[in-house]
């Protein structure tokens, strides 16, 4: 194994990244063509993603509603939002993490830098998410929750959110062209994250029985409740929800840097 | 102005990380280490040159000589190991053609994505698409995607695409034409309309006798070490020489091989 000698410290990380957003008309257009591309050829299009949505929703909620004894007119809208939000991120870890291996070919035969490609996945997952926000106004508005003005603290939430699936992106994409087994581990590992969450089922639950740590101590909740709980009460989530996030953006910058310092070079030898 | 300079660049390729990495692998590397002498292959060794404004050079040296990791170097794709790399332009890598290409997509979607890819302008690539779209002489079938197309009429789209840029640096590997003979003409003069535009020009190639015509320098590389560089008639004599020396005890093997 070799290191590469020329300079490359922190500085590089984000200078990657900024020349890679200046190319944004390149990753844009690849981005909405790749959404494109997986719905071309059904006949029913777009329409796929709120058809999955609907089919989970529909029987994840009335089952579990009366599992854990839940009023529908507040479960429904609080899983379909915490679905939305839980597919981004999981979509970011095992679909974005393949954006340097699928772009393998442009990676080898065209000289642009190579972020350029993290970002083409960010817009592909980012709208496909934004695209099936409109299931949850379909639900609240069919169960009649109440929008006040507080409902736009869900912007800021929207936005952290997206910095933690790019910097998931980052971190996963540069992985998993050096070590392949991670996207296998990392679907294993969010199938489990996904029933120790509470997505399916409301944390209050856990409290009850004295299980509360499960829920404060996982950083997806707390991500999660930055748009789930404006949307819900039309209120700011909580300051230790936000806290959080910032700590988990913290945390994920500074692993997206090591390992840019690391592999973002070694890139095009590891495809 | 446009200019190139590499000044001891090498470049080496770890075999093992070619070899999938597992983490399996990694994992009992860690628990217990082992020292191995990692296999690496040398692809360029202490690479030295400058190219400046208005040079077209040739890059000759048998397979595996260490052409497309030089042109890849200079395109930006494999960063060197070591050395200093310096350049000055607009540097436009024409390696496969057809890379960026959506088969679902149609034709005229697949020229405007290329066309970006190359680094092409959104208003430069409006004032280029008909011209592009005519030379390919497709017709009504630039709106049908690209996966009901012959490989002769994919070939034309993007070779129309790809040389329709207006590069500083121009990298070519091994420029090939194939498709009717009225189409490798049009080609032809196509591509030499390309490198006329270009400030520099640098491209690799097998054919030694088209060589002098397209560039006064050349510069020939053997496992992955500058042999020689100067003017192409020199290099190339030097070079053939060589070939047939090496041929002489043993058959035509290595000439056939090169072809």
């Amino acid at each position: 194994m070799f290191q590469a000698v020329s300079e490359n410290n922190h500085k590089q990380f984000f200078k990657e990244v900024i020349q890679a957003a200046r190319l944004w008309p390149i990753w844009m257009r690849l981005g909405l063509q790749d959404i494109r591309m997986r719905y071309r050829r059904s006949s029913l299009g777009f329409s796929w993603i709120f058809i999955n949505l609907a089919i989970f929703i529909l029987s994840v909620g009335i089952i579990y509603s009366y599992l854990f004894g839940q009023n529908l007119k507040e479960f429904l809208p609080f899983l379909t939002i915490g679905l939305v939000t839980w597919n981004y991120i999981t979509s970011s870890i095992v679909e974005g993490g393949n954006a340097f291996v699928s772009s393998e070919g442009y990676i080898k035969q065209i000289g642009i830098p190579i972020y350029v490609y993290l970002f083409r996945f960010f817009v592909a997952i980012t709208i496909t998410m934004l695209v099936s926000l409109p299931a949850f106004l379909v639900i609240a508005l069919i169960y009649s929750v109440p929008f006040q003005l507080g409902v736009m603290w869900v912007l800021p939430g929207l936005l952290l959110l997206a910095v933690v699936s790019f910097l998931l992106i980052v971190i996963f994409s540069l992985l998993n062209a050096r070590f392949r087994d991670v996207g296998h581990i990392s679907s294993v590992a969010l199938q489990v994250l996904f029933f120790i969450t509470p997505v399916i089922w409301p944390p209050e639950m856990l409290s009850k029985h004295r299980l509360g740590f499960v829920v404060d101590f996982n950083p997806c909740y707390h991500l999660l409740e930055l748009v789930r709980h404006p949307l819900l009460t039309s209120h700011s989530a909580s300051t230790l929800n936000y806290l959080v996030v910032m700590l988990l953006i913290a945390m994920l910058l500074l692993v997206a840097l090591l390992l840019s310092v690391r592999y973002s070079k070694r890139v095009v030898y590891l495809l | 102005m446009a200019r190139i300079s590499l000044k001891n660049v090498d470049v080496a390729f770890a075999v093992d990380a070619y070899m999938t990495r597992s983490l399996k692998t990694t994992l009992s590397q860690f628990l217990r280490p082992r020292r191995r002498a990692p296999q690496v292959i040398h692809a360029l060794q202490s690479v030295s040159f400058e190219i400046h404004d208005g040079e077209r050079v040739g890059i000759i040296g048998p397979n595996g000589a260490g052409k497309t990791t030089l042109l890849k170097v200079l395109a930006g794709i494999y960063f060197p190991e070591g050395g200093e790399i310096s350049t000055h332009g607009h540097i436009c890598p024409l390696f496969e053609f057809a890379t960026g290409f959506e088969m679902e997509a149609n034709g005229w979607d697949n020229i405007r994505t290329r066309a970006l890819l190359l680094g092409m302008g959104a208003k430069e690539i409006e004032h280029k698409i008909d011209e592009i779209g005519q030379f390919t002489n497709l017709g009504e079938f630039l709106n049908i995607p690209v996966r009901c197309y012959s490989s002769g009429m994919l070939l034309r789209l993007a070779f129309a695409t790809s040389t329709a840029v207006d590069p500083e640096i121009l990298l070519l590997d091994e420029v090939m034409a194939a498709g009717d003979a009225a189409f490798i003409e049009q080609a032809r003069k196509r591509m030499n309309d390309l490198m006329d535009r270009a400030s520099i020009v640098v491209f690799a190639t097998h054919s030694l006798n088209t060589l002098p015509s397209f560039c006064g320098r050349t510069i020939w590389l053997d496992h992955g070490k500058v042999m020689l560089d100067g003017l192409t008639a020199e290099v190339v004599s030097a070079y053939e020489a060589a070939v047939a020396d090496k041929n002489r005890p043993s058959i035509d093997l290595a000439a056939a091989s090169d072809g």
